[in-house]
């Protein structure tokens, strides 16, 4: 990939147990770009999404090999801080999760745990993370009411907006859609175009309409292994593998 | 539902093959035609014209419609990209056919110059063209048009010959400046037809391995 990457992994291989669930995986996530990771269910996506996060760390017998760098630095060091990693690596997840509290408090919650308590300042954070998600203008009047009574494709923007709200550098979004209707599937894909210019997007879905929609590379897994991975146009134009094409045109998974 | 698109695929792929043979059909009837100077055989091309456009509007709807329906990839977006150009190509090869029945019309009454000087041997060379190109696009293969850039060079020379030797009989003989002028046409659509055989080759080369080529 020409583009300066952002995020690298060198043979990482996971297991959960006794049971691998990625073998050697070895790539390179663009800065400034959508990423799509596609692949039948079980074939290890979600697992390699998480591990850019650690957040796999928070599941009993686990084992990781391999390195994983972010902005060039291996984040599987033992002194590496989890919790400004997960800062820097923000999530979004495939059911919208906004805490039971109010909009307003929801977008406030994370830079008030990273220590910002000036109320000025709290203020320009939460306008300008829900302007960034797009869906300032549908709250701005209702700011101090609960998220929960948001629609489902309000509540994911409400969820991406928390997490642009501690400056991320990477967004993951595991299925960000497959819980919300066309409409609502649509804002988020042309919210994810618009957060490129700032972000590094990398996202897990099982819709390839999806991936080739938003993403500028994508990477085809399958058993653990990342079979493929190139421009999204490539991919799904003529992709290199057999394999990869046989998923893609539906003749598996 | 990924099955019954692909039999779909299979399906489109049969119909576009009946188009491509009806084409290729119009083509040598009409230059049998020529050569026998067959008037009846020539109406019977000229017939078939009806029919070989309806082919080409149900068969691109077919194309669009699969589309819309599967929004296809990879090699199943490439087979119908192929498809759409095999049924452009079809449709002018026909087309061509048609044309040249319309000329056995103008220069029946009078005898052939020269036996029609190469245009019998063009024909029969660019009729394998396409008849190669076809079956690469049914076959899935790109063997029988690896050499189809020379072939092509052939023909384009066959055309040029065509050309000088009828220009030297119109000087010779006013009179035979009907009859050659009109095989310097066929002789160009022939040519033509066999640009139409390239871009199939060129497509199903597309279809067979994502790459484009060009043959010149």
């Amino acid at each position: 990939m020409s583009e300066s990457a952002i995020i690298t992994t060198n043979n990482v291989s996971l297991w959960y147990n006794e049971k691998r669930a990625l073998e050697s995986v070895s790539m390179s996530i663009p800065k400034n770009m959508v990423t799509a990771l596609i692949g039948p269910s079980g074939c290890g996506k979600s697992t390699l999404l998480r591990c850019f996060n650690r957040l796999n760390d928070l599941i009993d017998n686990v084992k990781i090999t391999g390195e994983i760098t972010l902005d060039d630095k291996n984040i599987q060091e033992p002194g590496t801080d989890v919790v400004m990693l997960r800062k820097k690596v923000g999530m979004v997840f495939q059911k919208p999760n906004p805490f039971p509290k109010s909009i307003y408090e929801n977008v406030a919650y994370g830079p008030r745990v990273h220590g910002i308590r000036d109320k000025t300042q709290l203020d320009r954070i939460v306008e300008q993370s829900l302007r960034h998600a797009a869906i300032w203008d549908e709250v701005k009047d209702r700011i101090n009411d609960s998220a929960l009574g948001l629609s489902g494709g309000q509540q994911q923007r409400l969820c991406i907006a928390r997490t642009l709200a501690v400056e991320p550098e990477v967004i993951l979004m595991d299925e960000p859609c497959s819980a919300l209707d066309p409409i609502a599937t649509s804002k988020i894909e042309n919210l994810i175009d618009l957060l490129k210019k700032d972000y590094t997007v990398i996202i897990v879905t099982h819709n390839m309409q999806q991936a080739a929609r938003v993403s500028d590379y994508t990477g085809f897994m399958y058993l653990g292994k990342l079979i493929e991975c190139g421009k999204t146009n490539q991919i799904f134009e003529h992709p290199t593998e057999e394999l990869t094409e046989n998923y893609i045109t539906g003749r598996f998974g | 539902m990924a099955e019954k698109f692909h039999a779909e695929l299979k399906n489109l792929k049969a119909e576009t093959l009946e188009m491509a043979h009806l084409g290729r059909f119009m083509l040598r009837t009409s230059v049998d035609a020529l050569i026998r100077q067959d008037n009846d055989l020539a109406a019977s091309v000229v017939a078939r014209k009806e029919e070989i456009h309806a082919m080409e509007i149900r068969l691109e709807e077919y194309c669009y419609q699969l589309i819309a329906m599967n929004q296809p990839m990879a090699k199943d977006m490439r087979v119908i990209a192929c498809t759409l150009k095999v049924i452009t190509a079809s449709l002018r090869i026909g087309r061509y056919g048609k044309v040249i029945a319309n000329i056995v019309k103008k220069i029946s009454d009078q005898p052939h110059i020269a036996n029609l000087m190469s245009i019998p041997h063009m024909a029969d060379l660019v009729i394998e063209m396409i008849d190669d190109s076809i079956e690469a696009y049914e076959k899935d293969s790109i063997e029988g048009i690896a050499d189809f850039s020379s072939r092509d060079d052939t023909i384009d020379s066959l055309r040029q010959s065509i050309f000088r030797e009828g220009i030297t009989y119109m000087m010779e003989d006013p009179k035979s400046i009907t009859r050659c002028t009109n095989y310097i046409l066929v002789a160009r659509y022939l040519e033509r037809c066999a640009d139409h055989a390239c871009k199939i080759a060129e497509n199903v080369q597309y279809m067979n391995t994502g790459e484009r080529v060009e043959i010149h």
